[in-house]
């Protein structure tokens, strides 16, 4: 799985960096970048929660290979 | 012409509480007159109003877009816990909103959860069925929405969430809109009385909760455990004042200013009604463009240069989140409401590790208000009685009286 950034959604909030410093680090400009862009296991759970507690949506876990399951909003 | 900021010191309560008024009423005059000249100092709380305060309060004004942000990213240099008006026994500490990490790490995990856009979306319903009740209740014809509607949405469904009977609402507005007084419009006293209603009320609730377990987010509070500790008495019952607080007061505004744009623009009501995809960017560029909540204070913990001015270590600094949102740097034409800018910069729920909780709940309940709005009503028009503005406090921007004629018909 591969942790991945909208950043035609980013709202530049800074929850990501800030609750899972592990996964995400705040860039110049406030935009986030992506630290570990293929989570383990143990970082799983972590990236899950990140997908849901981003208030602009803006992150997901899609598979590696082909078939993106981003939203095609 | 001297501003309110200038001039605050040097008039007497009755004229401040006018002058005060009269910001609140359109802040946006003076953020117009004052943004290019901040950072700036501005009289917080004048001297002489509250007991044991005799000299002014003073403080930075941020009005820069870009100095708001950057505020408000750098939670290091501008924290939120370290409040005078809080230790001077003001206002009690609340969790969250008024700290610095560690414990707000600490704290804002604890509640995540309640308020992410997915559980927000299983609410829904529950929500839409609140609002058309409410609606049913006003049927058509002139109405005040501020009363009917925009004040017993929010507080009843923040009153689910936290387990307590929506039918106090009434009680729970009144305690909201004491708290974000500001110092100028209500006295000590009663803002002390205000505090301790609030505390036993809830104390009372979480033992209850402490007897008897239930669904709600008092007895998650009651019950939840931080690093192996209950949570304090204090924090517990900050965390129920904040969440009353800050569920209801925003929601309101954001709700009645968002009624008030549209009333104004027929032509948008009816496109709105046939394309709902218009909804979102509506709701978004209402908050930028009448921001319900306008301004938060920090506090320094070291000296920092912003915009070129040097601000020392342990001063307060007033982020004004309603001049930033009306910055032409950032929004060009800010004045005007539209939908075709960049709607996702604005900094109305704030930004960085503070950035609003509630901001899923908030949203959800303004896109629920707005489609129920159109279904019902073809048209609505402004009524006969006066539209009023809250003049009590300076932190929020909404309306006390908005009175609409609800048409079913073709007018």
């Amino acid at each position: 799985m591969r942790l991945v950034i909208d950043h035609r959604r980013c709202r530049k909030t800074g929850q990501c960096s800030y609750l899972h410093p592990e996964l995400f680090k705040a860039g110049e400009y406030g935009s986030p970048i992506v630290l570990v862009e293929h989570p383990g296991e143990e970082l799983r759970e972590a990236a899950e929660e990140a997908v849901e507690l981003c208030p602009s949506g803006a992150i997901s876990l899609v598979e590696d290979e082909g078939s993106s399951r981003e939203e095609g909003s | 012409m001297p501003t309110l900021m200038e001039t605050m010191s040097t008039l007497t309560p009755a004229q401040l509480r006018s002058e005060l008024a009269s910001f609140i009423t359109d802040p946006y005059l003076t953020y117009r007159q004052l943004r290019d000249q901040t950072p700036m100092n501005h009289v917080v709380l004048p001297g002489g109003i509250v007991p044991g305060i005799d000299e002014p309060l003073l403080g930075w004004a941020l009005m820069k877009y870009d100095d708001v942000y950057g505020a408000l990213r750098d939670h290091d240099t501008f924290s939120s816990a370290r409040n005078p008006l809080v230790e001077k026994g003001l206002f009690p500490q609340l969790v969250l909103i008024m700290d610095d990490p560690p414990r707000h790490t600490r704290f804002r995990r604890l509640v995540n959860k309640v308020f992410t856009p997915k559980r927000i979306a299983a609410l829904a319903p529950w929500i839409a069925s609140v609002a058309n009740e409410l609606l049913d209740e006003m049927g058509t014809g002139e109405v005040d929405v501020v009363q009917s509607y925009t004040i017993p949405l929010p507080v009843k469904v923040i009153a689910r969430l936290l387990g307590i009977p929506g039918e106090d609402y009434v009680t729970f507005k009144h305690w909201s809109d004491t708290f974000i007084s500001s110092l100028i419009s209500i006295s000590v006293e009663e803002r002390m009385q205000n505090t301790q209603e609030m505390v036993a009320y809830f104390g009372g609730m979480a033992a209850a909760r402490r007897a008897h377990a239930a669904e709600d987010l008092i007895t998650a509070l009651v019950e939840a455990e931080i690093e192996g500790e209950s949570l304090q008495d204090w924090e517990l019952l900050g965390f129920c004042i904040l969440l009353l607080i800050a569920g209801n007061e925003t929601t309101t505004n954001l709700m009645s200013n968002l009624l008030n744009i549209l009333v104004d623009r027929p032509e948008l009501w009816r496109q709105l009604r046939e394309d709902r995809s218009l909804v979102e960017p509506v709701i978004e560029e209402t908050l930028r463009y009448e921001s319900p909540v306008q301004q938060l204070n920090r506090m320094t913990t070291r000296e920092v240069e912003v915009s070129g001015v040097r601000i020392p270590q342990g001063e307060l600094v007033t982020v004004f989140f309603g001049a930033a949102n009306r910055d032409p740097n950032e929004f060009p034409n800010p004045d005007e409401f539209r939908l075709d800018r960049d709607l996702r910069n604005h900094v109305a729920f704030g930004m960085g590790i503070h950035y609003c909780l509630g901001a899923p709940l908030a949203r959800a309940e303004a896109e629920i208000t707005l489609n129920a709005f159109l279904d019902r009503f073809p048209v609505i028009t402004r009524g006969h009685a006066p539209a009023l503005r809250q003049t009590a406090s300076p932190i929020v921007f909404g309306f006390q009286q908005l009175p609409l004629v609800l048409g079913v018909g073709g007018q």
